[in-house]
């Protein structure tokens, strides 16, 4: 019973005390743990929804439209649909990115987001879009590092796309190998600004370092 | 618990109630205009954090502590948004059925395909992409080359310039971001291959139309070539490129706001031909040097200034024989001096008004030596082009326009007995206007008109231009073409007389297109009316006797387009086919008789195919075409005798060495088949009173081009890796 009051009293107290600022934040963290139980493009669609709902009610903040591009990036990256849906996704994608930019053009991670969208692009069609849009993805993340040189999610992005090419082209890959397990050893020590700030990307080096391994 | 306890949780409770517990429970059925669900739409309260998505079923259910008049928000992509006003009172509220309307979308929304093939990065492109252009045959990346595995085309081998529909190859014009090219070809020996003079790789899309054009483009009866260059290049880069036949090195140097791209070509194919054997008797082998410059600017939010300009010289010299007198041989001798320069700005003035401008600047030069006589022929010619385009709503947009032409033929001989020389100017005003109307995303009417003027001609004309495109499912339209096109007289005529009119055109196209993933059906009928062509009596060499415009003719054919990247994994192919018939009475012409340029049916194959583990692509292109008439003078049949069928297999082969080199190789005519264009013959009989004759041929019986291209791009890795480590 106890444990009910508290738990009751704790719930009326956060709804009581808890104004604009924190509930957007709480809201947002709410929002960013679905991010684990996502893999359909459905799932991707609905939380693309939740921060659609966020960001129309907090119109001066990035954070929810960066996260809403990057569910529809990652729709964009399923095979299995057509293409013109994939480039649907992408180019409502596109139009937050945007967006962001004219928002947030400092910000280094918006950047990070814009070279994600343009890899997006290209993979829908490599043979035809890789001449034109390759030079856009580097071009994104040099930006990106010349604002935040330790960015983590920057430096993974194109570690990732060196080592693609490099084990594309049959040259040795293990210079990556080490780059990725400096990369983890340091990931921990970059700071994020806030709690809701982006956070993704070290379970991916993770699994590089793994595989190097191998 | 105790009931003391119980009591005050309670009251507790019934205090923030309002707060907390005021739940409304909004639902309903999302679905499209057809009853089809919606799944994972978005469902809001405006202003509130409370939302949810639809099921698989389209049903969502939407519980919000929001009290009082709230709006309700639905979002789903590609669907116009619904805003409804809703009273919230904590009751459940059942909202049934809720039909959104799919939104006008430039994507999906019905185009007006008649007669256009559209290609380039975009994503709405069926035909080609700038790759294929380079790849897709022997073209050795010759964009008109490449156009002729297009159905509508006809393969001229001792031309290789665009035939298109029944026309001749003056009635194809091309524009370069919206401004006239003057001479778009290099320059030749008679009845050789020549090339287009731009790269492919400058292009990031291309809209070649085969008839039906919009009211923008004049001057051509037959077909337009419109090609936009790339945008603004983000990346330093320096370009090597070896081929056999010559190099070309470019930098790229680029800023937030810029960038500019500069690049020197060498070409020489005296190595080439000394190893490959020719037909052709060379006396000097081409030789060309060109320079080339290309600015960009981005200017405010959108605009975008751009500024290309190339200087080219070329040379050769061949040894010819006289089919007047057998045995006789003569040098040909060509230097051909190319300038051309083209500026464009194109920007959103204020919301839905975009203003483009061009300007083009073209100066041409042949100097042709035949022994110790000869001739000069020049060309300075400019377009200027303002267009304002506004879109009025999502259903009407409109187009309005103002072009001036300005040029300056001339023709000299500076080693005959008394020097000669002979030039006309001409100036041409032209305005369009043209509207494009949605009744709904399904069907679309483009109305236009055309006027021109000619100072020269001391004539005008307007040209009337209608099209529809009627959208018969999400895959399949059907569209419908109808206008009028008129076109200055060839210059040789204009050289001499003022006094002709316009020549004139009456395109009818029907077409149907399928486009699925990855398939592509594009199928047309046509028929083209030819009125007021130039007609002559007889040509002594110099004059054209009794020229008139009482010339006519007529073309109409089908043409088919099928294209499929889907149905083999790694592969694609495509096959086009035209059949053709058309007749002309112009020039010298005795009779309706078919022309010389044209070949009853034309079949191209092209099949493309990635091998990943070699990183390598192959291509190949089989092209087959019926025979062409040519005109025997010792024969009574005008224009009766029937050249070789054309038939030609070529392949590529593309290596992706490392990201930034690419080795390429290509050889035409593979299987070495006998070609033969057709025949000329001597102007006047020798003794027996016989002309002699002679067939017209390739100038070697292959093509074969290897080369190298290396993009060295400033992202040193080197680099990358100290900031790493």
């Amino acid at each position: 019973m106890k444990r009910t009051t508290l738990l009751l009293g704790a719930l009326l107290i956060t709804t009581l005390v808890m104004g604009g600022n924190d509930r957007y934040i709480e809201k947002m963290r709410e929002t960013l743990q679905l991010f684990a139980g996502c893999s359909t493009p459905e799932d991707y669609q609905d939380l693309a929804n939740r921060f659609r709902v966020i960001a129309n009610v907090e119109s001066d903040e990035w954070l929810p439209l960066y996260y809403e591009a990057q569910c529809y990036i990652l729709m964009g990256f399923t095979g299995q649909l057509e293409n013109e849906l994939r480039d649907s996704y992408l180019d409502k994608a596109s139009a937050l990115i945007d967006k962001m930019l004219a928002m947030a053009p400092n910000e280094a991670e918006v950047y990070v987001m814009k070279s994600f969208y343009h890899t997006g692009y290209l993979v829908v069609n490599p043979p035809q879009r890789a001449m034109s849009a390759t030079p856009l993805i580097h071009e994104a993340i040099a930006r990106a590092l010349a604002m935040e040189p330790d960015n983590p999610r920057a430096l993974f992005l194109r570690l990732s796309n060196e080592m693609g090419t490099a084990s594309y082209f049959g040259e040795d890959t293990s210079p990556y190998c080490d780059q990725a397990a400096a990369l983890l050893r340091e990931w921990d020590n970059y700071e994020l600004e806030s709690p809701i700030h982006p956070n993704w990307g070290k379970q991916e080096v993770e699994g590089i370092v793994k595989s190097c391994g191998e | 618990m105790t009931p003391l306890k119980y009591q005050i949780l309670c009251s507790l409770l019934f205090l923030f109630s309002g707060h907390l517990f005021a739940q409304t429970a909004i639902s309903g059925v999302i679905k499209d205009s057809k009853g089809e669900a919606l799944p994972a739409a978005n469902i809001y309260i405006e202003g509130s954090y409370d939302g949810t998505s639809s099921n698989m079923e389209g049903f969502f259910r939407l519980e919000t502590s929001e009290t009082g008049e709230r709006i309700l928000c639905i979002e789903y992509i590609g669907y116009a948004k619904i805003r409804r006003e809703i009273t919230l009172g904590g009751s459940e509220a059942d909202l049934g059925a809720i039909e959104m309307s799919e939104q006008f979308n430039e994507l999906t929304a019905v185009t007006i395909t008649a007669g256009t093939f559209e290609a380039g990065d975009q994503k709405k492109s069926i035909a080609l992409s700038s790759l294929d252009m380079v790849t897709a045959d022997g073209s050795s990346g010759d964009v008109y080359g490449a156009l002729q595995a297009l159905p509508g085309t006809t393969t001229v081998g001792e031309s290789g310039k665009l035939f298109v529909k029944g026309g001749d190859s003056r009635e194809s014009k091309t524009f370069i971001d919206g401004t006239l090219v003057y001479v778009p070809y290099s320059s030749s020996s008679p009845n050789t291959s020549v090339r287009g003079r731009f790269s492919p790789f400058m292009f990031s899309g291309m809209m070649f139309s085969t008839g039906g054009y919009s009211a923008e483009y004049g001057q051509a009866l037959s077909s337009v070539l419109s090609l936009k260059t790339n945008a603004m290049e983000v990346q330093d880069q320096l370009n090597i490129s070896l081929l056999t036949v010559g190099a070309e090195l470019g930098g790229t140097k680029s800023w937030d706001h810029a960038s500019l791209t500069s690049s020197l070509a060498y070409y020489n194919l005296k190595p080439y031909m000394h190893v490959v054997p020719q037909y052709t008797r060379w006396e000097k082998e081409p030789q060309s040097l060109a320079g080339d410059l290309s600015f960009r600017l981005k200017t405010g939010k959108s605009g975008m200034l751009k500024v290309y300009g190339t200087l080219n010289r070329s040379s050769l010299t061949t040894l010819e024989e006289s089919l007047n007198h057998p045995g006789n041989i003569f040098h040909y001798k060509l230097v051909n001096d190319n300038q051309f320069i083209n500026a464009s700005w194109n920007g959103e003035i204020r919301k839905d008004w975009i203003l483009s401008t061009g300007f083009s600047y073209t100066s041409n030069q042949d100097r042709i030596s035949i022994d110790s006589t000869g001739y000069n022929e020049s060309l300075l010619g400019t377009h200027t082009k303002v267009v304002l385009k506004h879109k009025a709503s999502e259903y009407l947009r409109l187009m309005a326009g103002v072009e001036w032409y300005a040029s300056t033929v001339g023709m000299e001989y500076p080693r005959a007995e008394a020097e000669q020389y002979n030039s006309y100017r001409n100036h041409t005003l032209a305005s369009f206007l043209e509207a494009e109307i949605y009744a709904t995303s399904r069907f679309v009417t483009r109305a236009g008109s055309r006027f021109e003027y000619s100072d020269y001609l001391k004539r005008s004309s307007v040209a009337p231009r209608i099209s529809a495109a009627y959208k018969l499912s999400d895959k399949s339209q059907l569209s419908l073409s109808y206008g009028w096109f008129f076109q200055d007289p060839d210059q040789r005529f204009l050289l001499q007389t003022s006094s002709l009119n316009f020549e004139r055109a009456n395109h009818y196209t029907l077409n149907f297109l399928i486009n699925g993933e990855g398939r592509v059906l594009h199928s047309e009928l046509y028929y083209k009316q030819y009125l007021n062509l130039v007609k002559y009596g007889v040509y002594n060499g110099q004059i054209y006797n009794n020229i008139n415009n009482e010339g006519h003719g007529y073309a109409y054919g089908l043409d088919l387009f099928w294209r499929d990247k889907k149905s083999i994994s790694n592969g694609e192919y495509w096959i086009s086919y035209s059949f053709i018939e058309s007749k002309r009475d112009y020039l010298d012409y005795p009779h309706l008789a078919m022309h010389n340029y044209t070949s009853r049916h034309n079949l191209t194959v092209v099949y493309k195919h990635w091998f990943d583990g070699l990183r390598s692509q192959l291509g190949v292109n089989y092209s087959i075409a019926s025979p062409r008439y040519y005109n025997d003078p010792n024969s009574s049949t005008f224009n009766g005798e029937k050249s070789l069928p054309y038939n030609s297999l070529s392949a590529n082969w593309s290596y992706l060495l490392r990201q930034h080199i690419i080795i390429y190789a290509t050889v035409s005519n593979l299987l070495g088949s006998e070609q033969q264009f057709g025949y000329q013959y001597a102007s006047i009989p020798d003794e027996d009173g016989i002309y002699h004759g002679e067939a017209i041929g390739p100038s070697a019986k292959r093509w074969i081009l290897v080369g190298c291209f290396i993009t060295l791009s400033r992202d040193r890795k080197l680099n990358q890796l100290d900031k790493i480590n």
